[in-house]
């Protein structure tokens, strides 16, 4: 599913990533935790195609990210779906509207359309809000709006960084929720976080990164380990 | 369909959120335009008169006074020898103080008495197209002078010159300063959409990041853009019929240049959709340009 090898990221001669080497499969649920600028959200712009790997090659879904041409990006995006720490949601749109937005821009039908992001919507519990202006929703229903805009394309992948970042305790155990079901459903989950609720509560792989090295990559979380993260 | 309907309203949003720029940049569009149009109307005008008056070139041939039948036979069988001559109208001195009486009713007294022929009988010729050149006529005139019985030949060929000279100076000024206007439409307008482009920028980073490729995200912007162009040329277009009226209407009431009037006209409609035609194709281009960078970046 995502393969990297021996990739190494530089920004201005700084590597935020060094000789990363990693292999996620298909329904697997990694979780990629690590102090501030230790290469998370790096990692993941390099799996969307944001950034292109200055050494070192990246296969994901059998597709050479690094030799990807820009224009070809987009469809690679279409096939995965984005969870952010700042919403990034439209703000002046109703939630309806920002969840359609992965489907629009793809040219599907509007019967589709509807009946795509009401399932998304279902899944998060907000089709109630379909209606609500973006703005208006409370801060952890916005990021359940972006979680059901990031599924509604039925993705193979699920990115997020961060999404529980501006969240309280009860709020994050809601999207934990939302992220676990999201992946028993079979879809591939790569989540970037150093929030020790998520990472205790999720219970998947957890690969630990540090100045831009894969410091550990263990089946569960546990004290231990966490202990031995500087 | 969904699709398309989503970028039409997010062209007429972006519009409309950005009313005050677009405005302004319809304006200066239209200014702009309209100032080459000025320019392109002066130009279109002298030469379609030029053009008008080198059709009409005749030579004049005045015969001495008293000149015999036979030798007015002989200068008219010269002149039909001539290749550059279409027609020969005779008028004789009779006719020639009658037709000074019409042109001129009231300078009519002039020509009392100063006999009754006071005017000389004369040829006008006028040249087959296609020999109307200044070269040509010169060399007529050269050869008709010797003719006998030809007292003088008379043409109009400095000013028609001067006038043919003053058109080709338009043509290559209207190029230059046609060349200037265009480059400054396309900035005010490129301008304009980069403004709207930043406005959105969050919002782009978010069509990016689901995956719409960068001609989906260009096209509200291109459209914005052409939009701009095309309302632009349509204003220009109005402010110099408008103009155009208020001149004409101006050289009436002022009753100079008699007869000007109906020589001077506005552009033809073939012109005139060119003109709008000329704002759309700015318009396209100038957004086109500053949304180049977006359709190449991956981030
Ligand atoms: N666009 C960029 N230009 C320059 N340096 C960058 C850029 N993006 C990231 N970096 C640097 O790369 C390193 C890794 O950054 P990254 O954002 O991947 O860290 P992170 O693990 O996501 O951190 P955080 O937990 O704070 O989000 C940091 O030192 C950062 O300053
Ligand atoms: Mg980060």
């Amino acid at each position: 599913m995502i393969q990297f090898f021996q990739v190494t990221k530089y920004f201005d001669r700084y590597a935020a990533l060094r000789d990363v080497t990693l292999r996620v499969d298909k329904g697997e649920c990694v979780l990629l935790t690590g102090p501030s600028g230790a290469g998370k959200t790096t990692l993941l712009k390099l799996i969307f195609g944001a950034e292109v790997p200055d050494e070192g090659q990246i296969l994901v879904q059998n597709r050479n990210i690094a030799r990807l041409r820009a224009s070809d990006v987009p469809y690679l995006r279409r096939t995965m779906g984005f969870v952010l720490q700042d919403f990034k949601l439209l703000p002046q749109k109703t939630v309806f509207e920002n969840v359609a937005l992965p489907l629009i821009i793809q040219g599907t039908a509007g019967l589709e359309v509807r009946r795509k992001v009401s399932e998304a919507l279902k899944a998060v519990g907000l089709d109630h809000k379909r209606g609500s202006q973006a703005a208006g929703v409370s801060a952890g229903e916005q990021q359940r709006v972006c979680i059901a805009r990031a599924i509604v394309n039925s993705p193979i992948i699920l990115l997020a960084d961060e999404p529980t970042g501006n969240l309280d305790t009860n709020l994050t155990m809601e999207i934990i929720e939302l992220f676990k079901a999201i992946h028993a459903r079979g879809t591939t989950v790569m989540l970037a976080t150093h929030n020790r609720q998520v990472v205790e509560e999720m219970k998947g792989r957890i690969i630990r990164l540090h100045s831009g090295r894969v410091l550990s990559d263990q089946g569960v979380y546990s004290e231990t380990n966490s202990l031995s993260c500087p | 369909m969904r699709r398309i309907l989503y970028l039409v309203r997010e062209t007429i949003a972006n519009i409309w959120a950005n009313r005050m720029s677009v405005a302004i940049g319809v304006v200066t569009t239209a200014f702009t335009i309209a100032c080459f149009g000025v320019f392109f109307l002066l130009y279109w005008n002298l030469k379609n008169l030029a053009g008008s008056l080198q059709d009409e070139i005749q030579v004049m041939v005045y015969l001495e006074p008293d000149t015999s039948k036979v030798m007015v036979s002989g200068v008219r069988r010269h002149l039909e020898g001539e290749h550059a001559v279409a027609s020969v109208a005779f008028i004789s001195e009779q006719e020639a103080v009658k037709d000074f009486h019409q042109q001129f009713p009231e300078e009519s007294s002039l020509l009392d008495g100063m006999g009754d022929t006071p005017l000389p009988a004369s040829f006008v010729v006028t040249l087959a197209p296609g020999f109307q050149s200044s070269e040509l006529v010169e060399g007529l005139a050269e050869r008709v002078r010797g003719v006998p019985g030809v007292e003088f030949v008379r043409y109009s060929r400095d000013w028609i010159d001067t006038l043919g000279l003053f058109v080709s100076y338009l043509e290559i000024g209207a190029l230059v300063i046609g060349l200037i206007l265009a480059v400054a439409t396309v900035t005010i307008i490129a301008n304009t959409i980069r403004l709207s482009f930043y406005a959105r920028k969050k919002e782009i980073e978010i069509l990016r990041l689901i995956g719409a490729t960068g001609s989906f995200i260009a096209v509200p912007y291109v459209v914005e853009g052409a939009f701009l162009g095309v309302v632009g040329g349509g204003l220009s277009l109005a402010l110099l019929k408008g103009g155009f009226e208020v001149f004409r209407f101006e050289l009436d009431a002022s009753g100079w240049f008699q007869g000007l009037d109906s020589v001077i006209a506005f552009f033809p409609l073939q012109i005139s959709i060119l003109l709008v035609v000329t704002g759309f194709l700015l318009g396209s281009a100038s957004s086109l340009l500053s949304v180049y960078s977006l359709l190449r970046s991956r981030a």
